[in-house]
């Protein structure tokens, strides 16, 4: 296992290294930079002075050619330090990500939770009721909710609760008179603002893992153990959530590990399109802002993030099967 | 295995019905013509397409024929092609403007006309053809009769640019895919069969694309390019996601690699190029056309994702997300120009994702006993 550990460690670092490589190459070779992007351009006062620029050039090797430095950014990565946004007041890059962090959280971690806890009962059931008229209905829907774009879905929603019943707000995360409210009420308010969001994050996985459970479930159930199990006189009950469910289990860890670099990258399109000030607003901003380093602070991230997902997943299959072990 | 070649024989000939028994693609087809949702999908999916290729048949504002000054033109390929326009017309000074100017200028003249008088690049004027008002435009232009789905805010019709938008729907799709496919199969074949070092290189460098980020890399990509057209976004979706088409031709190949038939060809001298492509390809085709199909689904997604948010196809460029984006902007008085679209774009990803998982319970063995 530790072996085996290390193995995967090392080839996982060389992927990282090449992945932030080629995306910096990307960033470095899009068209433009940090100093003459449109808030430069257009307020004098957020630009900075010449020597400013000369002294964060230096320090962050932008005089140098990509591939130079790109080693000077891994260098300073290295020893903890992700640099300064070039936009945003020279403030550290793992500042700014902490400081998106909840948001962005907020959203992600609820979705994921309600897409399990809901997937789980409609997975069970509709294996339960498999091929009653109720069953059929609902995986239909599942299945036409899992083909609908969340971009898609986001504006239907907007039209349906804004615009035609004008329930929830349009965008953001909070009102504007947010600072004279009550604590009840900013948490209202916030809350109120979050679910078109949460909604459209959660339907695509809820209409993905109840299906994923469900086909699972339907090849388990075949199984002669199952069989024994009903031959000696287990309820159906029993049979459904002791004997098969828990089979289907590695799976679905597999695919929970998958998922959970997704609790940070999140949707960067549906981030935009609500105006949620999360990560991946701040991504797509800095992008278009050619703000280099947090551009690749947050590549960094995601990347680790879903290479250490991938392990995760690898090695919680190992946990819940026993029969998987690595060498 | 161990039985002697006599009974063999005899198993074979009692065994076997005569007559060739049905092929592994014809034993799918009939699998897949089983499943009434996958059809449907099916049919649905040949008619945008048919609708995409006669999009200027269906709606346009050029005759698709006319007699003119004793000669037959073609005015409505401009629409394919902005140079097959015939230079008389620019020569008598036409300006896009037929249904006026063919009877001014040449009164014997006649003209079969595209089924609506709309279109996709322009606003319709007050009795440009007979009768038909001008387009309103704003949120004035709610869906009537002569602007079936509404009209945009410049007061373009909606109708024409989702029918001409059709095409970029319809073409992303296949040809991103066909350049997805191509890299895919072909590293995901080289990694499967020859294993080894190989293998090791060529999954790190299907992992590295995996994790880099694809909106970095094609936001990366659109701001590299000055002007961005449609073929760009269908090699720019092709080049980011055939790791999945590779991850599973991998497989397949590996698994492939073990049987007998590439033995006897390997002894027959065949070359490994041969063995690949023709030999184990032909029997992973199947498998390997499931994440096609939904790739396909995926990269009309990505092009409408990026045209909504602004870095499509420059304009004027008629494509569904450019619609929806437009409607986004007026989202508190132009629901029609949010509607329409957005169920274009479902509706054509629900068939992809129909037709694909219909192909994987018609190819996939393991699935097919559970038939019976």
């Amino acid at each position: 296992m530790t072996s085996y550990l290390i193995r995967r460690l090392g080839i996982a670092v060389i992927t990282l290294v090449l992945i932030t490589f080629l995306v910096y190459g990307l960033i470095r070779a899009m068209p433009g930079t940090p100093a003459t992007n449109q808030l430069a351009v257009m307020d004098p006062s957020k630009q900075l002075s010449p020597e400013a620029i000369a002294r964060i050039n230096r320090l962050y090797g932008l005089d140098k050619p990509w591939y130079a430095a790109y080693f000077v950014w891994m260098k300073n990565v290295v020893v903890g330090d992700l640099g300064v946004s070039f936009t945003r007041n020279m403030r550290p890059v793992a500042e700014l990500i902490v400081e998106r962090a909840p948001a962005t959280l907020m959203l992600s971690a609820t979705s994921l939770a309600l897409a399990y806890l809901l997937s789980i009962p409609i997975g069970l059931w509709a294996t339960a009721q498999a091929n009653t008229v109720a069953e059929r209905t609902v995986s239909t829907v599942l299945y036409m909710l899992y083909s609908l774009p969340a971009f898609v879905a986001a504006l239907y929603l907007q039209l349906l609760l804004y615009v035609k019943l004008d329930w929830l707000p349009l965008y953001g995360m909070q009102s504007d008179a947010y600072e004279s409210l009550s604590p009840v009420g900013k948490a209202v308010d916030v809350l109120r603002h979050a679910v078109m969001p949460i909604a459209c994050f959660t339907y695509g996985n809820l209409a993905y893992y109840s299906r994923f459970i469900r086909a699972n479930m339907q090849e388990v159930v075949r199984q002669d153990y199952i069989r024994t199990a009903r031959a000696k006189g287990v309820g159906p009950r029993a049979i459904l959530w002791k004997h098969a469910f828990r089979n289907t289990m590695i799976p679905l860890v597999t695919l929970l590990g998958l998922s959970l670099p997704g609790l940070f990258s999140g949707a960067v399109i549906l981030e935009q399109i609500f105006q949620w000030p999360g990560m991946g607003r701040l991504y797509f901003e800095a992008i278009g802002q050619r703000d280099y380093n947090v551009i690749m602070g947050l590549t960094l991230m995601f990347s680790v993030l879903a290479l250490a997902g991938q392990l995760l997943a690898d090695i919680l299959y190992a946990v819940v099967d026993p029969r998987v072990t690595y060498g | 295995m161990d039985l002697p070649p006599s009974t063999t024989g005899a198993m074979a000939a009692s065994d076997v019905p005569l007559g060739a028994s049905p092929g592994f693609w014809r034993e799918a087809w009939r699998r897949f013509r089983r499943r009434k949702l996958a059809m449907a999908a099916l049919l649905f999916v040949a008619a945008l397409t048919l609708v995409a290729i006669c999009a200027p048949l269906i709606v346009g504002t050029r005759p698709i024929v006319c007699q003119y000054k004793g000669r037959i033109y073609f005015p409505a390929a401009w629409y394919y092609n902005r140079d097959w326009e015939n230079p008389i017309f620019a020569k008598d000074r036409f300006r896009g403007r037929f249904a006026e100017n063919l009877q001014a200028k040449d009164p014997q003249s006649w003209a079969i006309w595209p089924l609506i008088y709309q279109d996709p690049y322009r606003r319709i004027r007050e009795n440009e053809w007979p009768g038909q008002p001008a387009n309103p435009s704003g949120a004035e232009g709610r869906p009537s009769r002569y602007n079936w789905l509404g009209t945009n805010q410049q007061g373009f019709d909606v109708l024409a640019s989702m029918v001409h938008g059709a095409q970029t729907a319809v073409s992303v799709g296949f040809v991103s895919m066909g350049i997805a496919a191509t890299i895919g199969i072909t590293l995901g074949a080289l990694a499967g069969y020859y294993g080894r070092w190989i293998d090791v290189l060529l999954s790190r460098v299907i992992e590295v694309v995996m994790c880099v980020p694809s909106l970095v890399l094609i936001l990366a990509l659109v701001a590299l390019l000055d002007r961005v057209n449609n073929l760009h976004l269908m090699a720019i979706v092709g080049l980011t996601h055939w790791t999945g088409i590779a991850r599973l031709t991998r497989a397949e190949f590996m698994k492939l690699k073990q049987m007998e038939f590439v033995a006897a060809a390997r002894a027959l001298g065949a070359s490994p190029g041969r063995i690949m492509f023709t030999h184990v390809l032909r029997n992973a085709l199947a498998p390997v056309l499931v994440p096609i199909t939904f790739g396909i689904a995926d990269a009309i997604l990505i092009e409408s994702g990026l045209s909504y948010l602004g870095f499509g196809a420059s304009p004027p460029n008629p494509s569904w997300g450019t619609l929806l984006s437009a409607g986004r902007r007026n989202i508190e008085d132009m629901w029609w120009l949010i509607l329409f679209p957005g169920t274009a774009i479902f509706l054509t990803v629900l068939a992809y994702n129909l037709i694909g998982e219909g192909l994987q319970e018609a190819t996939d063995p393991r699935l097919r006993q559970d038939a019976h």
